[in-house]
């Protein structure tokens, strides 16, 4: 025990350890939604596509958060625009996003000097290089996307769960959809520092389905799944500390564990969601 | 315009490029018919990561990639189409954990080497400029082989993505055809991997049959020769445009990302076409004809 | 190329308390009766009452939890080639890019076994099946652009393509135009003249009158296995969708003579 309070004695540690708690605690509750709504793929679109947002940014010198939240708007646009397209569908107009926008990042960041450092920061997260100022940006997208999310939350779920009767009822479908959307892109965009953008579907998705084992109840899910993220940030954190290995991989390694294991004891019978159409479902609408 | 298209072949070097470059882009078009009609994409991305820690750990112990690749692709196939089987809805949540899971594992072997980040990138973005006879071989051999397996299960591979009800009802098993399919998949992507690194070989997979399926849907052999070609085409010209933006405009492109960002356009190209195409139609048609055909009726 | 066949008076199709299960939830029980060559049985029930499901037990396709089925004097796995099995039409991509008449030609492709192409024959007897339900004219069209109906027509095609001796249909007048209807019911009649044993689920019960000579009435359980006019009693009916609503049973005897 002396020696965890030895680790984090040190500020950077410190901030570290905030920040892999917060960011877990934010990504579980999102993820629960994402896992909701079978969006694991287009969160994983996301995550690639928002990739190049995070070079610009940086090759404007703006602020990364904005740059890449601002990139972000703009790949979801794109996603659901193209799965709106009849031959086309939403799964196909997701792959072709996600390959197509990371390798914008690629060659834009391949074309500065010395960019491999950076781009390995920007792919698996750097989190003990985390700034106050990372750590407030991160605390108010946590705040203001649970918000959002408590605020519309059986809206949410109705919309998850029936889309038809929400849209009859008259509410605005596309909204509420745009509404998790840029919720969920704002989590991304916030779990960068932590893990990268490579990994950040690993922290929002995992903490959710691991809930999803464990209860039916999307209220309890949210408390688990924060939970489990929350916890893995900072195990994670610590025995990479330990063991002297990146942070953001040994953090994913930790809640898919987490994952496995609830699955190996549950078993194997993955809860089924409603029979799909031949058609994928669209992110939006 | 010599200058721009075959002046970069002089090099051994780009013309080692060109020819792993086009091979992986038939090959990759045609498989990738398959994945976009089964909508595999989140499956054939999934194998993209899975294959990175066999390849990471081959890395550091100075093995071959070519072999670690295979060793966790093929496995990871086989554990895919068991965890998918049966399901007319995927399990993408659990998809997702497994490959970030296992791409985790991957990043921390190489994390564990003094060039880290150096590392990191070649086996996460390839380098296509780097290859050697060798790896042309072996992507030749691997890419032969996976023709004309496809070429053999033709029949039996498209009734399956068309109506796998039937294709059980006739006493066909549908688990292994999948199996073989993704082991197809796996084999295409261990190839690609050492030439455009994991992220980008979804891309040889999904773009250039994607763009085929806007033009054409006569039948899947078409769809296949047509994804083929935009695949060969979106590799020699992706080389094309990286020598010429490094070479003559001083502008450093990874040549790996500009064939996707080039097979990218090319979709996008073939999307603004089609679509263009479809609104002129519409708009061509008098206010008062009767449709004749159900499409004609339904765009 | 000869299949060997059972003698046509071996019995197509023998059900003898068949019960299946999926996770310790019942989804048949009891299902008993006989399907000889060239007879057609319904299958009526509500929806969830297990009719797809003993449309797969019969292809062998789940496992039975009770009692047999014997698929023209052999196990079902044993006879698939010998049954067709017709889907819905609405199951499959529109947007697949396939022509009609290759659809039809799939019905070929166990004849025709591995790697090896449909021949001169195989093409023949799919464009002759296609004839048959009239659409020759749509042959080289893509699947997708043709309406529900005639979509489900190719899928019959296909299935006389395979020359089977146990016809299976999921629901085959479900959502199809007037026209589809006659012609399928008049082939359906053409098949079974030819000695082809047919069972068909369906929600419409005068059809069911009109094509089948028997009927089994099913919720889970079943209610009744026999005749039309003796297995759809109001009776029967009710106690299988639970509620007197059922307005066009009538007690006499049936419209077809």
């Amino acid at each position: 025990m002396s020696g965890l309070s030895a680790t984090f004695s040190s500020p950077l540690m410190q901030r570290a350890l905030l920040e892999a708690i917060m960011t877990g605690a934010l990504a579980g509750v999102v993820g629960v939604h994402v896992v909701l709504r079978r969006l694991s793929f287009f969160t994983m679109s996301l995550t690639h596509a928002t990739f190049p947002g995070l070079v610009i940014a940086e090759l404007l010198g703006i602020s990364l958060f904005t740059g890449t939240a601002v990139f972000g708007l703009v790949v979801v646009a794109l996603i659901a625009l193209l799965g709106r397209v009849r031959a086309l569908d939403s799964s196909t107009a997701t792959g072709v996003v996600l390959a197509g926008g990371f390798a914008l990042g690629v060659v834009l960041i391949s074309s500065q000097p010395g960019f491999t450092k950076d781009l390995t920061a920007f792919l698996v997260g750097s989190i003990l290089t985390v700034q106050t100022s990372d750590l407030v940006i991160t605390a108010v997208v946590g705040v203001a996307v649970v918000t959002v999310l408590a605020v519309l939350h059986k809206e949410l779920v109705l919309g998850a769960f029936d889309p038809a009767n929400l849209a009859a009822l008259g509410y605005p479908v596309l909204l509420l959809d745009g509404a998790l959307l840029v919720a969920i892109e704002l989590t991304v965009v916030a779990a960068i520092p932590a893990v990268g953008t490579i990994l950040a579907v690993a922290l929002i998705v995992a903490p959710a389905a691991t809930a999803r084992l464990w209860t039916d109840r999307i209220g309890m899910s949210m408390v688990i799944a924060s939970t489990v993220g929350a916890l893995s940030g900072a195990v994670g954190l610590v025995v990479s500390n330990q063991w002297d290995i990146a942070a953001g991989p040994t953090i994913v390694v930790v809640v898919s564990t987490i994952f496995a294991v609830s699955l190996l004891v549950k078993g194997v019978s993955w809860p089924v969601g409603r029979q799909a159409a031949p058609r994928a479902a669209s992110p939006v609408g | 315009m010599s200058r721009l298209f075959i002046e970069p072949f002089q090099a051994g070097y780009l013309q080692r490029a060109l020819i792993e470059a086009v091979i992986l882009g038939i090959v990759g078009g045609i498989v990738g018919v398959h994945v976009v009609l089964r909508r595999l994409e989140f499956m054939a991305d999934a194998l993209t990561h899975t294959v990175f820690p066999g390849m990471a750990a081959a890395f550091v112990l100075g093995g071959s990639l070519y072999v670690g690749a295979l060793i966790t692709g093929v496995a990871s196939a086989v554990l895919l189409t068991l965890l998918t089987r049966n399901r007319r809805v995927t399990s993408d949540a659990a998809l997702a954990v497994l490959l970030t899971g296992f791409f985790s594992i991957g990043v921390i072997i190489v994390s564990r080497s003094r060039t880290y980040t150096a590392d990191l990138t070649t086996l996460l973005f390839g380098r296509v400029l780097a290859v050697d006879v060798a790896q042309i071989i072996a992507t030749a051999l691997t890419g032969l082989a996976v023709l004309v397996v496809l070429w053999a299960l033709h029949k039996e591979l498209v009734l399956r993505a068309f109506d796998p009800e039937a294709t059980a009802a006739l006493g066909y098993s549908v688990t292994t055809l999948d199996l073989v399919l993704n082991v197809l998949i796996t084999l295409v992507v261990v190839s690609a991997v050492r030439a455009v690194g994991s992220v980008l070989v979804i891309a040889l997979l999904v773009t250039p049959a994607a763009a085929a399926q806007l033009l054409v849907r006569r039948s899947v052999g078409a769809m296949m020769a047509t994804a083929a070609v935009i695949g060969a085409v979106g590799g020699w010209l992706g080389l094309v445009v990286s020598y010429e933006g490094s070479i003559h405009h001083g502008w450093r492109l990874a040549s790996g990302g500009t064939i996707v960002l080039v097979l990218t356009a090319l979709f996008a190209s073939v999307l603004a076409g089609t679509a263009t195409v479809a609104t002129l139609r519409r708009h061509g048609r008098r206010p008062g004809a009767a449709a004749t055909t159900l499409e004609a009726a339904a765009s | 190329m000869t299949t060997v066949a059972p003698g046509w008076d071996t019995p197509a199709l023998v059900l003898d308390a068949v019960a299946v299960a999926y996770d310790r939830v019942t989804a048949l029980d009891g299902i008993t009766g006989t399907v000889a060559a060239g007879e057609s049985v319904a299958l009526i029930g509500p929806n969830g009452s297990g009719k797809s499901t003993l449309l797969k037990a019969i292809l062998g396709l789940v496992p039975l939890q009770a009692g047999s089925i014997t698929v023209l004097g052999r196990a079902p796995t044993a006879a698939r080639r010998a049954v067709a099995y017709v889907p819905q039409q609405d199951a499959l991509d529109a947007e697949f890019p396939i022509s009609v008449s290759q659809v039809v030609t799939m019905g070929r492709y166990r004849r025709v076994g591995w790697v090896r192409r449909p021949g001169r024959h195989d093409k023949a007897v799919a464009a002759e099946a296609l004839h048959r339900v009239g659409l020759s004219d749509r042959a080289g069209d893509r699947f997708g652009t043709l309406s529900g109906g005639q979509r489900q027509r190719v899928l019959l095609a296909r299935a006389i393509a395979q020359d089977a001796r146990l016809l299976l249909l999921d629901e085959p007048f479900n959502g199809v135009d007037g026209t589809t209807q006659e012609l399928l019911l008049g082939l359906l009649g053409e098949l079974r003249a030819e000695g082809v044993a047919i069972v068909m689920s369906t929600h419409d019960l005068s059809i069911a009158q009109v094509a089948c000579c028997d009927a089994c009435v099913l919720n889970t359980h079943q209610v009744a296995f026999g005749p039309v006019d003796e297995a759809l009693t109001a009776e029967h009916l009710r106690e299988a969708y639970g509620t007197n609503a059922l307005l066009l049973v009538s007690d006499g005897p049936s419209p077809r003579a």
